[in-house]
């Protein structure tokens, strides 16, 4: 009996303990961008990477075709119209708080824009400079 | 039966104030009259159908009424007062272009026909239309009792019906003004004072009836009672299957289009075409798409959950596989006289923002009556 309650105390530890990246979803990716080779990352980078127009299908697109010019503004799909949620943290602290998010609307959202998806060190010039909002 | 038929004779001076038709009775007419204009004014638009079926349940009331009057009521609307065979009717027409046509104080035989006639078309259009309200639209005492396409055929009676009811409505008319020019009384009068001025040479001793204010009181606030609890419950559609991925991942760009507005080869395809979704990569990982495609196969159109669904899936042919609800043939002919401003308004944006008039777009049932032009609360 209390052989089988100290197994199960053992057993149950690893759930009591934090995990190893207790850091936010940000960081790590940060992490993650720079072990695939991204250098130190840069707000200031990720801000003209965030304004810079590519044409794609005859239209220059932009991250702010439809997150507007003012990141603690809503913003508006482009093709929908549908209401996009404040991009800063500061105004929507539900912002950069979800891993699988950031990742998921990173990849398309460069790939609508770009035309392709980003590199690390953008991706990461881009979390900082959201992130200081 | 006295006093019911007499011939008119020598005009005299003298006359009776006498009250035919009760107050209850008066009230029946007019309100029926009302109720019928506004249900064929509001027919044949699905934006107005709250108001159609909120004028049809008073009609149906009404006539309800009518049936229990025609039985305990005064004099002259009794059923059996005005219950004349055919040939009183023919001998009525005959005299009628004579000197020796036949006064009535109630109905005449002629009119008492038409008045059986439209009571008992009132009732199987009353009905007919409650019967297409339950198949069609999944709503009143037969919602969901009957199959969409019985009350699709039960619409096509429930109009013709109707259209029979106007006829039979203008025969009355007709009726009506007719006698009151051969008789020099005014009957359209009587029907709202309910007092008729009566010769004495005709009618000695002619039965005046009560006013009976306390039925007519009753009657009016079990009509504001009831019509009170059926405006209370307005369209609200049937609680449709709903999941939380599929709501999450297809409502973060648009409006999260319920798989009922689609058939299953539609979604089939739009979700093997993911990686082209209109100029989109959605990138959806496996567990995510195969929980989506299930939820999207259960409910697609042909589930036939909601009347949208049952006329989406009806009218696509089975060779087409349409991608944007908006080419279906349903959605384009539900949607050819909607004007050009209200396209171009900027809460609509473009033609798949449904929630831009459609109040329930997000829970997918699309209720007729659940529309309102786009930043006005009027209906349009």
């Amino acid at each position: 009996m209390k052989k089988s309650l100290i197994l199960a105390a053992i057993a149950l530890l690893p759930l009591s303990t934090p995990p190893i990246y207790a850091a936010n979803p940000v960081d790590e990716l940060l992490a993650k961008y720079r072990l695939q080779g991204a250098d130190a990352f840069s707000a200031e980078a990720g801000k003209i990477l965030w304004h810079q127009g590519f044409t794609q299908t005859g239209k220059i697109r932009k991250c702010t075709t439809c997150h507007t010019n003012d990141l603690h503004k809503t913003g508006k799909h482009a093709r929908t119209g549908k209401a996009i949620k404040p991009m800063a943290p500061s105004v929507n602290p539900e912002r950069l708080t979800k891993l699988k998010k950031i990742r998921k609307w990173l990849k398309r959202n460069c790939k609508w824009t770009l035309g392709r998806e980003c590199t690390p060190q953008e991706k990461g010039n881009i979390l900082i400079y959201l992130q200081s909002q | 039966m006295i006093n019911r038929s007499l011939v008119e004779t020598a005009s005299d001076t003298s006359r009776h104030k006498i009250r035919i038709w009760d107050l209850p009775t008066r009230l029946f007419h007019w309100l029926l009259v009302i109720a019928f204009i506004v249900a064929m004014l509001s027919q044949g638009d699905d934006r107005y159908l709250d108001v159609h079926v909120v004028s049809g349940y008073l009609f149906f009331g009404l006539l309800g009424f009518r049936f229990i009057w025609g039985i305990i009521g005064t004099h002259y609307v009794r059923f059996s007062h005005f219950a004349f065979d055919w040939k009183a009717v023919w001998h009525y027409l005959k005299m009628l272009p004579t000197k020796q046509r036949q006064h009535f104080l109630g109905h005449n035989p002629a009119g008492s026909w038409a008045i059986f006639i439209i009571l008992g078309l009132g009732l199987i259009v009353s009905l007919t239309g409650l019967l297409t309200l339950g198949g069609e639209e999944r709503h009143g005492p037969f919602a969901g009792m009957i199959s969409f396409a019985l009350g699709s055929s039960i619409h096509e009676w429930h109009e013709v019906t109707a259209w029979l009811l106007l006829g039979l409505i203008s025969i009355h008319i007709v009726g009506v003004l007719v006698e009151s020019w051969l008789h020099h009384e005014n009957l359209i009068k009587a029907m709202i004072t309910g007092l008729k001025s009566v010769p004495v040479s005709v009618f000695a001793q002619p039965l005046s009836v009560q006013r009976h204010g306390f039925t007519a009181t009753i009657l009016i606030l079990v009509i504001i009672v009831i019509g009170t609890w059926v405006y209370s419950k307005p369209f609200i559609g049937p609680k449709l299957p709903d999941n939380v991925v599929w709501r999450e991942a297809c409502g973060e760009c648009h409006l999260a289009y319920h798989p009922t507005l689609l058939p299953a080869r539609s979604w089939q395809r739009m979700l093997a075409e993911q990686h082209e979704h209109f100029e989109e990569d959605l990138d959806l990982d496996d567990e995510t798409l195969l929980e989506i495609q299930t939820f999207l196969m259960a409910n697609a159109a042909e589930s036939e959950l909601t009347e949208p669904a049952w006329k989406i899936n009806n009218s696509t042919p089975p060779e087409q596989t349409p991608l944007r609800i908006t080419k279906t043939a349903y959605w384009i002919e539900q949607h050819q006289n909607i004007a050009d401003e209200i396209w171009q308004h900027p809460d609509v944006n473009f033609q798949g923002n449904c929630g831009a008039c459609h109040l329930d777009a997000e829970q997918g049932t699309f209720e007729d009556a659940a529309m309102r032009l786009p930043s006005s609360s009027v209906p349009f």
